[in-house]
């Protein structure tokens, strides 16, 4: 008996060997009903990134990896495929994409930064895209660069490349389109994210156009690209394109627009970049600004930039004011830019640019977050989601961040995210969703995919 | 401009915990069949280790062997930010053989001065999980073996106390490997870098000991045992990286110290007849180790020098264990311990994901031949499931750790 005892107790004893956490959580719809799920957008959810399109980037965008965890829920869950307007290959379309290289600059230093890809593109079968299922079915309809404000521009297939390769008809309107799609898929659930660009234009040519949000079309109801859309025709068009969703009923979540000043692309290059070596130095561009700068003082060190202002008025930079990342380097080391040549403005985002640019973020939110409230859809705060990436993300041994390249969330554009990025914002999403759809959508594992790439 | 592409650290979080997990109870087989209690009573040679004072109690020169197979077991359950629980992930299975050798006695029959030598595993365990797991950059595998030479003088000073001290010199090895977020351009997508250190430590200290015999059926025992610092000097560190970023990852050399913590035990033993009862506690002294240091010998604007903050906890562990004579031939044990964690919340890291233990063990000794007794014990320990995180590194999940470890050993009375 005693010995039976002995053996049962050594049984007990090595069922430890083998521990198990058996805790994982059904995935649950909640309130939703995901089985056809449509993404509505700009650059931002069409796998857009390092400047280009690309294979590689579309099937790394937040979508797919939303619809891959809404696959994972048993009831209500998502159903493919998930079509995407895929591109054929991995280099860029319809230009090349931008990967890191070595390049020599006029001082001699050695750099790492993005370069233009040298290998063949692959336009060829990229310009036109045509759904191998259903009538045509394509669940990301996101066109890069597309703007509320294009939604009601007749004939824009043809003012914009990625649009024209899969519009059933390239000559309508984008809301046309839009219509055409959701009478297609019949989404029960979508996201939207647009309005990014309506100001991103702007900011991303340094400001151009009026910036106030009274600009008036250039042609017909076209706008200028490096203006500022109206917040009346953003209002209009943005309700018009909720509306247009919300048409067979579905749920959605709609994301408003981050702080684009937070981008890389804007706080990599710093104002205060000017460093002055010599005494001698610093005596000459006194000299030389004393009209205009009577009350500021050149010294060794940290100096601010030489710019032309909004006005082209001639000017040292402020504290806050940004440099964009694409001035060109050679210029700022060789040929004096920033010190003995003023910085030309469409590098530079002034006091007061940077004011225009935030309020019609702001305007622009109260819009979305109202369109939220009034058609009872989840809002998913993007805004707060780039503050906490600008201050830094831990995530399973990593700090994500707004760093370019090293923060590992951007693009080497430093304005689009990079599959890891995208995977963030997936899972922010899903945050989102399952707190206001009272779901429990697992979320994906944002290390898995693939990171900068290194030479 | 080179600067401006990779300013902050990539490598985020080496080598954050290191160490406190690993430490094994597991100095001597009888004792680990009671739980790991063994301070006031001297059953054998291994009492060099858990009271050096009991040498001087033993009848005869001694000589003690011993091994054990520990299997460790980690399961992990991924928790995310929304609370929802999506994957389950288990540890690459390991076995360690920590090993123990003892030999000494009373220098001669007569004598009250009692010599030994003891050379023994403290610390001789790692984990290893899937070089691809969720938690891959902050570890996919650790390693950390220690052996302890220490040489022995007890002395009995009256018929009921005897006291012994020995010296401690430690070497050990340790590895470590990490996963680092920087892909080439050539190769599969998620091809990572890898970060691997490998080095070796010494350090010394000290084992104190006093033995009380009450009466001949009551005993109480009271050791102290130093912090020992394992000093890393010079060890490799190496990084696989793409080319690009060799300068900024230059294979370099590293130090640090891992400080193995003081113990403080009290224990008492009694005999009722055939039946041997006994307890123990150990004071562990693990907030000396609040923050763990690692310094290379080159530094780039990518890779600087790591300062991790522990803030370990004291712990207070409760052993008891029994022996049953069957006959003059057969012994039989068991025993059980709860063993606290110092780990606190918010420093659970996968490298050493630590959680309150409960321990269950059994055992028997033979005397097949005069002189001659052959031990076989087994421990089971279970960790408590616990919900950690790992706040540095953003890294949640439930964690639950088993092992499984047999022991066979014997020794000879000469």
């Amino acid at each position: 008996m005693k010995k039976v005892y002995i053996v049962g107790g050594l049984a007990l004893l090595f069922a430890a060997c083998k521990p198990s956490v058996n805790v994982t959580t059904p995935a649950k719809a909640g309130d939703v009903v995901f089985t056809n799920y449509m993404a509505v957008g700009c650059s931002y959810s069409s796998g857009y990134g390092d400047k280009s399109l690309t294979v590689s980037g579309q099937l790394n965008s937040f979508p797919q990896r939303l619809f891959e965890q809404f696959e994972t829920i048993n009831t209500n869950g998502a159903k493919g495929p998930f079509i995407q307007p895929l591109v054929t290959g991995d280099n860029g379309y319809p230009e090349a994409k931008l990967v890191l290289g070595k390049v020599t600059y006029c001082d001699g230093q050695i750099a790492m930064v993005p370069v233009s890809t040298t290998l063949p593109l692959d336009s060829n079968g990229s310009w036109r895209y045509l759904s191998p299922v259903n009538n045509g079915q394509i669940n990301n309809i996101s066109v890069p660069r597309i703007r509320v404000a294009d939604y009601p521009v007749v004939g824009y297939g043809g003012l914009n490349k990625y649009a024209q390769r899969f519009y059933y008809d390239p000559s309508k309107r984008p809301l046309d389109e839009l219509y055409s799609r959701v009478f297609n898929l019949h989404p029960t659930f979508f996201t939207l994210w647009l309005g990014v660009t309506d100001v991103l234009g702007y900011a991303a040519s340094g400001g151009q156009g009026d910036g106030t949000g009274a600009a008036v079309p250039v042609t017909l109801n076209i706008y200028n690209s490096s203006d500022i859309t109206p917040t009346t025709v953003f209002t209009a068009y943005y309700d018009s394109i909720v509306t247009a969703l919300t048409s067979t009923s579905a749920s959605g979540a709609l994301l408003n627009i981050p702080d684009i000043t937070a981008l890389p692309y804007f706080t990599t290059v710093p104002a205060n970049g000017l460093n002055i070596t010599r005494k001698g130095f610093a005596d000459t561009l006194q000299a030389m600004y004393s009209t205009i700068m009577f009350d500021k003082v050149f010294q060794e060190g940290a100096n601010y930039y030489i710019i032309k202002d909004h006005d082209g008025q001639t000017r040292q930079a402020v504290p806050g004011e940004l440099i964009l990342m694409t001035i060109p380097r050679d210029s700022l080391k060789c040929a004096g830019w920033g010190s003995t040549t003023p910085i030309p403005k469409e590098y530079v985002l002034t006091t007061d640019e940077l004011q225009n640019i935030r309020n019609t973020v702001s305007k622009f939110n109260y819009v979305i977050q109202q369109e939220c409230q009034l058609r009872k859809l989840a809002y998913v705060d993007m805004f707060s989601f780039m503050k906490t990436l600008s201050s830094g993300i831990a995530y399973n041994g990593i700090n994500y961040s707004t760093e370019f390249v090293s923060g590992g969330a951007f693009s080497l554009d430093g304005v689009h995210l990079n599959a890891r990025g995208n995977a963030l914002v997936a899972n922010y999403i899903i945050n989102t969703i399952n707190n206001y759809y009272h779901s429990t959508i697992p979320q994906t594992d944002v290390n898995k995919y693939p990171g900068i790439k290194f030479p | 401009m080179k600067k401006h592409v990779l300013t902050a650290s990539l490598l985020m979080s080496v080598m954050t915990s290191f160490g406190a997990g690993f430490q094994l109870n597991l100095q001597g087989l009888r004792q680990l069949a009671m739980g790991g209690s063994g301070t006031a009573w001297p059953w054998d040679a291994s009492t060099i280790f858990y009271n050096p004072g009991g040498l001087a109690r033993l009848k005869g020169v001694q000589v003690y062997g011993s091994m054990m197979f520990i299997m460790p077991s980690t399961a992990y359950g991924n928790r995310d930010n929304s609370g929802v629980t999506s994957s389950n992930e288990q540890s690459v299975r390991q076995t360690f053989t920590p090993f123990n050798l003892y030999f000494g006695g009373r220098v001669h029959e007569d004598s009250r001065l009692a010599l030994g030598l003891g050379i023994y595993t403290p610390f001789g365990s790692g984990l290893k999980w899937d070089d691809n797991w969720l938690g891959k950059y902050i570890v996919q595998s650790i390693d950390l073996k220690c052996v302890f030479f220490q040489p022995t003088v007890a002395y009995r000073a009256t018929e009921w106390l005897s006291v012994g001290g020995g010296f401690v010199f430690g070497a050990g090895t340790i590895d470590f490997r990490q996963a680092m977020p920087v892909h080439g351009m050539l190769g599969a997508d998620v091809d990572d870098g890898q970060a691997h250190l490998h080095g070796s430590a010494t350090g010394v200290g000290f084992n104190l000991g006093a033995q009380i015999k009450m009466r001949e059926n009551l005993q109480f025992g009271l050791t102290y045992r130093s912090q020992v610092n394992m000093d890393v000097s010079a060890g490799a560190a190496t990084f696989n990286v793409p080319t690009s970023l060799r300068d900024s990852f230059p294979n370099t050399k590293f130090d640090s110290r891992l400080p193995l913590p003081q113990v403080a035990s009290f224990g008492v033993g009694w005999r009722l007849g055939d039946v041997t009862l006994q307890a123990d506690l150990n004071y562990t002294g693990w907030n000396s180790y609040d923050t763990l240091r690692f310094d290379f010998k080159q530094t780039t604007s990518s890779l600087s020098n790591v300062r991790a903050p522990r803030h370990y906890r004291n712990t207070l562990t409760t052993r008891v264990g029994a022996c049953y004579k069957l006959s003059n031939v057969v012994s039989l044990m068991a025993g059980g311990a709860y063993d606290p964690t110092p780990v606190t919340n918010g420093f659970v890291s996968p490298d050493l994901p630590d959680a309150d233990r409960i321990v269950l063990t059994c055992g028997i000794s033979i005397k097949p031949a005069r002189g001659l007794t052959i031990m076989a014990a087994f421990e089971g320990v279970n960790s408590v499931k616990r919900n950690g995180t790992y706040d540095h590194a953003g890294f949640n999940g439930i964690y639950k750790t088993s092992a499984a470890t047999p022991g066979i050993g014997l020794y000879y009375n000469f």
